[in-house]
């Protein structure tokens, strides 16, 4: 009985793990787009933040105005970055965020 | 069965091994550009698959273990020592975890099962989870070569097979103990999936934070589950030892609080890093601690190096679990030494007021109080390398140095949340301090004037602390969540409950972790009760009473009775307050015949402002009447009330953030809109 | 001067936490009894071993009772339950030779730690948050302006 049952067992997960696959998911590097992409994402959700917690009334307007100038040179920047990879065509990642 | 049992931990070894192996060789194929006959996707893909057929053959040993628990299956050894036939059906299933080699097995069984899901999800990024899959499999290995090697569960009896088992610890016959130890072991467990990420993003030198955003869910819900196992051990030590107390610095309850400490600090820090691109060193570093010291934490309390109160065997294991922590430290010491110029700060810390800082602060005290934690663990042997002889590091002294860094951190708690993302100065956020300090001073004064004497003793001192802390940062959370409600209410116009929703639901993560803050406050203020805990003992006679605050105790009858799993002895006990009656106890010492040995049943009334525990002590020897124990704690019920709290409030924070959607909505309807925008600018 | 006042206080405060004793000569019973273990090596403090037939903790609460009734100080007390029982019989070690760093190091590290941190942050302060300039990146302005309503709360 239970060596039927090893038997079993160890002709199922054999067969499981080595039965052939033909769809085998791709290892992808990721690319500098959904690098970017990720990073336009992060920047977005601080800015986000800054804004409400400025709201909020958790920062000086000084303070506030230099860190959103900040941040927003780094999402532009990224953004620009995003746009010329976009144009040149090198969308790698069939995913589109946004 | 226990064939099959030893033939699947075997199975699940070599699946483990071939999963290692195999991962590791495809990785390095893709890494270097080399090619074997198969592909190297190929090759990842059947080590993918072993690792999920790793954990179908332990879970088929951990079933063919509990099936021999159900059918008294005594050839087994550990069953024999860990059940009988008189043990109720739900107990059985917990002999699961009762012993040394069950509990491997339930730890791999754990284990196999993260790793499990993580290769079922392995789409969220095929290349890193290859990678913390294999490094998973690593771990596997080990634990599986203990169970195949030095704790095997399915050995066998040698000569008569006896017709009755030894029976399970009575300590353990007890609810709570059934999800206990599974709790605080996939707590434990849990962290080698962020860790195994961790450096296998390391190792492939993963562009971006995204792995923490993958594997954010994980840690909290690990956090979860070592944070429910450490109180319902707590909650099982308060209804079963009959000590009076949840907590007392035993060696294996310091072992499930280290790596919730740095658990701890890593979820708040990890925070920084994915947000600012900062502290990556650190946060390596602590991932990399927290899974060393659950190692640590078992290999102290199994291999008999510390002596604890929970009864485990002492075996050789502790050699396996050393070699185990020196390997892990070496490959992460490894790893971080090639990969470290990888792990460079984008941002710099810009000023002391900023929420940076305060989470500065906070890991360093939540680092502080677990190295304390260690430090008190680990000095009898220190002691006795140096002086000779072992001493006891007990109680005092962990109320004396961990209590004063637990208050501090409360302080923190309070204090983080009113602090901003990168805020430079103190000006603009003075104002919201003021409410909080007041209500801190204002509690302090009010429970002096209420008979408080805090310099008389330490223990009123440190609850007169931790109030008005316990005060101070909940207006500070209070109003926090107020002010936010306040913006929403401004955009919305919708009524302050419904913004107040709102608010969380944008940010969940944020507004659930001050939740869990609030639920610490809460397990605070519990916990600084017991510096005024009482307690008497009393032989109570039929008709006798006892007072202890404002009850008093009546022993209607004493009386024994006997069933086939145990022999009990107790007392029938009136409660009334005021004159009136409210309820009645019934505390009982049971003898289990199987073990015997004896246990206490904690009769307990329960209320917001104290419980009224109470134990049988025994009979007198001279005249056979009970002595009753009784302890009035006062606040214990916040205690399991905070811990539901922090339940809640993990809950909350694991709910995705609506903004997020809303968000994206948003920018859908602007993707649209941009092209007729170009198209416009561009016609001019 | 304000500040190093204020550092003095703190550290003040820090010394008073970590030095409150418990002094009232009323519970001198409880106290002690909660300073040492039991010695049936049930692994509990000798006034919380509770459980049945214990062989050690009833004659030890006795002769803790007599050695106070005799009026002898509490370190008299717990070095003559050293000497007897070992020094294993103390909860935590007393501030005798090498067991002072046990309670020492622990608070050291903290306040190196909270020093540490102190010079880190000063480190890595950064002197100004001056308003940077925009940024040169072509179309700023547009990108500024779609950064701004995406980025609305």
């Amino acid at each position: 009985m239970s060596t039927i049952t090893c038997a079993l067992l160890l002709i199922g997960i054999f067969a499981y793990v080595f039965w052939p696959e033909h769809r085998v998911e791709a290892q992808t590097q990721k690319t500098r787009l959904d690098f970017l992409r990720e990073r336009k994402d992060v920047i977005y959700d601080n800015l986000r933040d800054l804004n409400f917690e400025y709201r909020a009334g958790k920062y000086p307007e000084e303070d506030y105005q230099a860190q959103r100038a900040a941040l927003e040179n780094e999402a532009a920047e990224t953004i620009a970055e995003i746009e010329l990879l976009e144009r040149q065509g090198l969308t790698h990642s069939p995913k589109l965020s946004s | 069965m226990p064939t099959l049992g030893s033939f699947a931990l075997l199975l699940a070894l070599a699946l483990s091994g071939y999963n290692l192996v195999a991962g590791a060789i495809a990785l390095r194929q893709l890494a270097t550009g080399a090619r074997g006959r198969v592909s190297p996707e190929r090759l990842a893909e059947t080590a993918r698959r072993a690792g999920i057929g790793s954990f179908i053959a332990v879970t088929a040993a951990a079933f063919a273990l509990v099936w021999a628990a159900f059918t008294n299956d005594f050839s087994v050894a550990y069953i024999l020592h860990h059940s009988n036939r008189a043990l109720p059906t739900s107990y059985k299933f917990a002999a699961l975890w009762s012993g040394q080699e069950g509990s491997l097995l339930l730890w791999a069984w754990l284990l196999t099962g993260y790793g499990f899901l993580l290769r079922l999800r392995h789409k969220v990024d095929v290349k890193l989870t290859a990678y913390a899959s294999t490094i998973l499999a690593g771990i596997q290995v080990f634990f599986l070569l203990l169970l195949n090697f030095a704790a095997p569960p399915f050995s066998l009896v040698s000569g008569t097979i006896p017709q009755d088992g030894f029976g399970l610890n009575p300590l353990l016959q007890y609810p709570e103990m059934v999800i206990h130890p599974p709790m605080l072991y996939l707590g434990y467990f849990g962290f080698s999936v962020p860790f195994a990420f961790a450096l296998g993003a390391l190792m492939m030198r993963y562009p971006g934070e995204k792995w923490i955003h993958i594997t954010r869910r994980w840690t909290m819900v690990t956090w979860l589950f070592l944070t429910c196992g450490i109180f319902l051990g707590a909650h099982w030590a308060y209804s079963v030892l009959g000590w009076g107390g949840y907590w007392g610095w035993d060696p294996v309850e310091n072992a499930s609080l280290m790596p919730w400490l740095t658990g701890t600090a890593f979820l708040h820090s990890v925070m920084m890093q994915e947000k600012r691109g900062m502290m990556k060193h650190w946060n390596v570093w602590l991932i990399f601690s927290t899974f060393a010291l659950s190692i640590l934490g078992t290999l102290l309390t199994r291999s008999g190096l510390v002596s604890s109160v929970h009864a485990f065997a002492q075996s050789s294991i502790g050699s396996w679990f050393w070699a185990f922590l020196v390997i892990v430290l070496a490959v992460c010491l490894f790893t971080y030494v090639l990969q470290r110029d990888h792990l460079k700060s984008e941002h710099k810390l810009e000023s002391l007021v900023s929420r940076e800082s305060s989470f500065l602060f906070n890991n360093l005290v939540l680092l502080a109080a677990c190295f304390t934690i260690l430090w008190g663990t680990l000095f009898p042997v220190i002691s006795e390398y140096v002086q000779g002889n072992k001493v006891t590091v007990g109680p005092p002294f962990y109320n004396r140095v961990a209590v004063p860094i637990g208050l501090f951190l409360l302080f923190l708690t309070g204090i983080g949340p009113l602090l901003a993302w990168r805020s430079s100065s103190f000006k603009s956020i003075r104002k919201n301090f003021i409410l909080p300090v007041v209500a801190a001073f204002v509690t302090a004064i009010v429970l002096i004037a209420t008979g408080m004497r805090p310099w008389q003793d330490s223990g009123a001192f440190y609850s007169l602390v931790a109030w008005s802390l316990a005060a101070m940062v909940t207006v500070a959370v209070g109003s926090e969540f107020l002010r936010g409600a306040r913006v929403i209410q401004r955009h919305t116009g919708q009524n302050l409950f419904a913004s107040t929703i709102q608010l969380t639901r944008r940010n969940t993560r944020r507004y659930g972790g001050y939740i869990v803050h609030f639920g610490v406050v809460v397990i605070f203020i519990g916990l600084a009760g017991s510096a005024f805990n009482q307690s008497k003992e009393q032989e109570l006679n039929y008709k006798q009473s006892m007072t202890m605050g404002p009850y008093r105790i009546e022993c209607l009858d004493y009386s024994q009775d006997s069933n086939p799993n145990y022999d009990t002895e107790y007392a029938l006990l009136d409660v009334y307050r005021s004159g009136k009656k409210i309820t009645q106890l019934a505390p009982e010492k049971r003898f289990y015949q199987a073990s015997q040995t004896t246990s206490t049943i904690v009769a307990n009334h329960s209320t917001l402002a104290w419980d009224l525990y109470v134990i049988y002590a025994g009979k007198d020897p001279d005249n056979g009447q009970p002595i009753i124990k009784v302890f009035l704690n006062p606040l214990v019920a916040w205690i399991w009330i905070g811990v539901i709290i922090v339940v809640l409030g993990t809950f909350v924070a694991l709910i995705p953030n609506m903004s997020a959607a809303l968000a994206a909505s948003r920018s859908r309807v602007q993707v649209a809109e941009a092209p007729v925008l170009a198209a416009t600018k561009g016609g001019n | 001067m304000r500040r190093a006042r204020i550092s003095q206080i703190g550290l003040l405060t820090l010394l008073l936490v970590f030095t409150l004793g418990s002094a009232d000569t009323g519970v001198r019973y409880n106290d002690l009894s909660h300073k040492m273990m039991c010695a049936c090596g049930c692994g509990q403090v000798l006034g919380e071993c509770n459980h049945l037939g214990c062989p050690d903790s009833e004659q030890m609460l006795h002769e803790l009772r007599t050695d106070i009734s005799k009026g002898q100080s509490d370190t008299a007390i717990l070095e003559a339950f050293q000497a007897k029982y070992g020094p294993t019989i103390l909860a935590a070690p007393m501030l005798t030779k090498f067991n002072i760093v046990a309670w020492v190091v622990p608070p050291v590290v903290l306040l190196l730690g909270i020093f540490g941190t102190f010079a880190l942050v000063r480190k890595w302060r950064l002197r100004t948050v001056a308003t940077p300039a925009p940024s040169a990146v072509r179309g700023f302005d547009r990108i500024r302006d779609q950064i701004r309503k995406e980025t609305e709360i």
